[in-house]
């Protein structure tokens, strides 16, 4: 809890007098704010119901499920290999990553591993989608804020990313193309070589944000010292990702509990911030950015030959048992619970989402702050609305 | 010209043909953008590469009230169809619908699950459908395109009745 | 990787074999360390060597056991809560629509009648709905290690809620009441999550039909694509199947 400083508090405590003077002389009464469902700074659908005092907001409820598809159930009528196309569709910015974990889950109740090449391909396409997501926050922070301009680079850059994508699996969105055993395809020709200049592209959009954004005085002013999360606080939420990393917490499962993908072959860091803030979670993404550009570099020097699918049966059933399987995605940890009887499908599949957890802090965290806050705040913890609703 | 000359159905056909090119190539667009397609529909509308504007379509409008045009892409789930109803009633006259992407069309990927809306044309008449899951960027500058296709050559008398045009 | 092209057909590869090993002593531990302070109240655990681990708890002991997970073992990270209906899945097996059905009926195959059996999974279980919930302990540098906790849940479908001991456990007791119809006694509102207030019924339990799919056939279980780097006769076999497939979107 050293995260708030002297400063901070004065602020927080004159800001309150203020405040309290105010509703004096104008007899604010308590009223509802109700923003969304349909809203553009709540990234989709959720909506939230704020009782606000005066310009203070007393207490906040998300209201979620205005994009419940019914994953958990639907999922328990598709076979393995069509619960992938479904899950892409969770968290929809970084969709490769979805697929990961699950094809993960299945590969170990089978007792299946896929061969090395495929295990780097995963790898490389899982830090893309990391950076198609992220970019997309970078850029959308600034909008929340006022500032029009830094999503339009955002878009740009994006769509560079996503042509690489789209260059192995054919799908700029859902790629669709982890496999039981290993990958859909091998890698195109000339695809690494692309794929490491676009990474500069990715690294100078960073350094453009940086510049452009973060160094701007009215986003410092903003951000800094707003929706503090306290690390213990961040644990009881089960928040994950760089919503935990930006409280202090330096947990990545990238690094903890590696598995089945090639991040223990290349030289990287987890990147913390003490914090707690709004600023520190952009700052957090902002490095991770930079850092997922700076694996795939790595990966793509050495991506080892040999074949991309493991020996599997055609028509494939899962033999009896449960797996939990999870994986640092962009936006924390994202794991399958996945039960199986022997069947086709999965008898089972607990989908455990990061945002779902990651927005159950905010009636906390929204207590007692600003009406122009509550945007700020809810854009620093990046939220999918598929992701929380799934 | 006021309104009553065009309800009249007296307008004569050069002015018709007049107006339905300037109203095509204003089209103010309100985005309605709640799943996967969202993110298109935002590098369609937003993003330097696909740059919808050439196309004489205004993404910005504040409100439905001002909107000529929503594009409702995403998946539309049985809680939030009341409220796609709910904007589209706000809309004024003439008014038109994209139904982007397989969720918005028919279901798409979630045909059987229990909350989601089977296609949004069961609440509101749908003026063009873009297929895809999701459409890329072009897919939906081709539906705009088809669309202004239509408002070129309709009737605008018919056209304000409140009547649907039949989508073929 | 030197072993490359050595011999692709097992799918066990050398980093199998020390995860292979019968011990795991960590998790073992953690196993212990829970009977230690729970006592009789462990009904029964696993341990995955190398994978995971699981420990079931009697279910009066379920608020206590998570206590003496976040105080006692120190596992402060709350993962997830859910519910697992075990009655058999009518789906996945053979064909599920009525339309299936009838085709079947027609063709003088009659199918197997469904199991009633519960078959319950890793760490046993008795009972028909059995609470699942993950915790974790993170952030301490190289000590990440996390637990499954099962508990099953009597017919009258109540149980102790988590939200004193992990207050993230608040919105996934509001889901599993809503999906499965169990109450968390001490929630502080259970009310919905995600569907709409007037909806009726408890979607995840497997007695709950998807209506869409008793009216059209399971396009799924033909779908079966050739992999890569098969021979082409398997492309040729693989594509026969493929044509077969139902289209979802086009018949909607």
């Amino acid at each position: 809890m050293t995260a708030v400083t002297d400063r901070q508090k004065l602020q927080y405590i004159t800001a309150r007098a203020a405040d309290a003077r105010v509703n004096v002389e104008l007899e604010t009464e308590g009223m509802t704010l109700n923003i969304g469902p349909q809203h553009p700074a709540t990234h989709g659908t959720l909506r939230i119901v704020a009782r606000l005092d005066g310009e203070q907001v007393i207490a906040a409820e998300p209201v979620a499920g205005y994009m419940h598809r019914g994953y958990e159930k639907i999922a328990e009528v598709r076979t393995y290999a069509q619960v992938t196309t479904l899950v892409n569709r969770i968290d929809w910015l970084g969709s490769f990553a979805n697929e990961v974990p699950f094809i993960l889950a299945a590969e170990r109740l089978m007792e299946v591993e896929a061969p090395p090449r495929a295990m780097w391909i995963r790898t490389i396409l899982f830090e893309m989608s990391r950076i198609a997501n992220l970019i997309l926050f970078l850029g959308d922070m600034g909008v929340q804020l006022g500032a029009i301009t830094p999503v339009f680079f955002a878009f740009r850059d994006r769509e560079y990313v996503l042509d690489q994508i789209e260059r192995v699996t054919g799908g700029r969105f859902h790629p669709n193309f982890d496999r039981i055993g290993g990958v859909k395809d091998d890698l195109p020709k000339g695809w690494l070589e692309d794929t490491k200049a676009v990474m500069e592209k990715v690294r100078s959009f960073c350094d453009e944000i940086e510049d452009l954004l973060m160094g701007s005085e009215v986003f410092q002013q903003r951000t800094r010292g707003i929706g503090i999360i306290p690390p213990d606080v961040a644990l009881q939420y089960g928040l994950s990702g760089a919503n935990a990393r930006a409280s202090g917490i330096d947990w990545d499962l990238r690094r903890d509990n590696c598995i089945g993908l090639a991040y223990p072959e290349v030289d990287w860091k987890v990147w913390t911030h003490p914090d707690g803030d709004s600023f520190a979670r952009f700052w957090v993404r902002l490095q991770e950015v930079r850092e997922a550009s700076r694996i795939i570099d790595q990966l793509a020097d050495g991506v080892p030959s040999g074949p991309i699918m493991a020996k599997v049966p055609r028509i494939i059933k899962v033999p009896a048992g449960e797996a939990w399987i999870s994986t640092e995605n962009p936006l924390g940890e994202m794991g399958y619970y996945v039960v199986s009887q022997g069947d086709l499908t999965p008898f089972r599949l607990k989908i455990r989402s990061a945002s779902f957890n990651n927005i159950s802090i905010t009636p906390w965290l929204l207590r007692g702050v600003y009406v122009p806050d509550i945007v700020t705040i809810l854009a620093s913890l990046y939220f999918i609305l598929g992701d929380i609703d799934r | 010209m006021g309104l009553g000359l065009v309800e009249s159905g007296k307008m004569p056909a050069p002015l018709t043909k007049l107006l339905n090119l300037s109203r095509k190539y204003s089209l103010w667009v309100y985005q309605w953008g709640l799943a996967c397609c969202a993110i298109e529909m935002g590098a369609a509308f937003g993003s330097p590469r696909y740059d919808v504007m050439r196309l004489g379509v205004i993404p910005l409008p504040a409100s439905p009230r001002q909107a000529d045009l929503v594009v409702i892409s995403g998946t539309v789930t049985d809680k939030m169809a009341p409220a796609i109803r709910r904007l589209w009633e706000q809309m004024p006259d003439p008014k038109y619908v994209i139904s982007m992407g397989s969720c918005a069309n028919c279901g798409g990927p979630y045909w059987d699950s229990y909350s989601v809306t089977k296609g949004i044309d069961q609440i509101i008449p749908v003026d063009v459908y873009v297929p895809g899951c999701p459409p890329r960027p072009e897919a939906l500058l081709e539906g705009v395109v088809l669309l202004q296709e239509r408002i070129q050559n309709e009737d605008m008398a018919a056209r304000w009745t409140g009547e649907p045009i039949v989508v073929e | 990787m030197a072993d490359e092209q050595t011999d692709t057909a097992d799918p066990a590869g050398d980093a199998e074999e020390p995860a292979a090993a019968p011990v795991d002593e960590n998790r073992n531990v953690i196993v212990e360390s829970f009977r230690e302070h729970l006592g009789d109240a462990v009904v029964d655990a696993e341990v995955q060597p190398g994978q995971d681990v699981w420990v079931r708890v009697r279910s009066d002991a379920w608020r206590n056991a998570a206590e003496v997970a976040r105080n006692a073992l120190g596992a402060r990270y709350f993962c997830f809560l859910s519910v697992i209906d075990w009655l058999p899945s009518p789906y996945g097996r053979s064909m599920d629509a009525s339309v299936d059905l009838e085709l079947a009926r027609l063709a003088g195959e009659e199918p197997a009648p469904p199991s009633t059996e519960l078959a319950h999974g890793v760490a046993g279980g008795e009972t028909q709905f059995q609470l699942l919930a993950r915790v974790a302990d993170v952030g301490t540098p190289g000590g990440f290690w996390g637990v499954t906790l099962k508990a099953d849940v009597d017919d009258s479908l109540t149980i102790d809620s988590w939200v004193p001991v992990y207050a993230g456990a608040d919105w996934h007791e509001r889901e599993a009441w809503e999906m499965f119809g169990v109450t968390f006694a001490g929630h502080p509102g259970l009310r919905h999550m995600y569907l709409p207030s007037d909806f009726e019924g408890h979607p995840m339990r497997k007695r709950f039909p998807l209506l869409a799919r008793m009216v059209k056939p399971w396009p799924g279980i033909v779908d079966v694509e050739p992999m890569p780097g098969e021979d082409d006769a398997g492309d040729a076999a693989g594509d026969a199947d493929g044509s077969g497939t139902t289209s979802e979107e086009a018949e909607s």
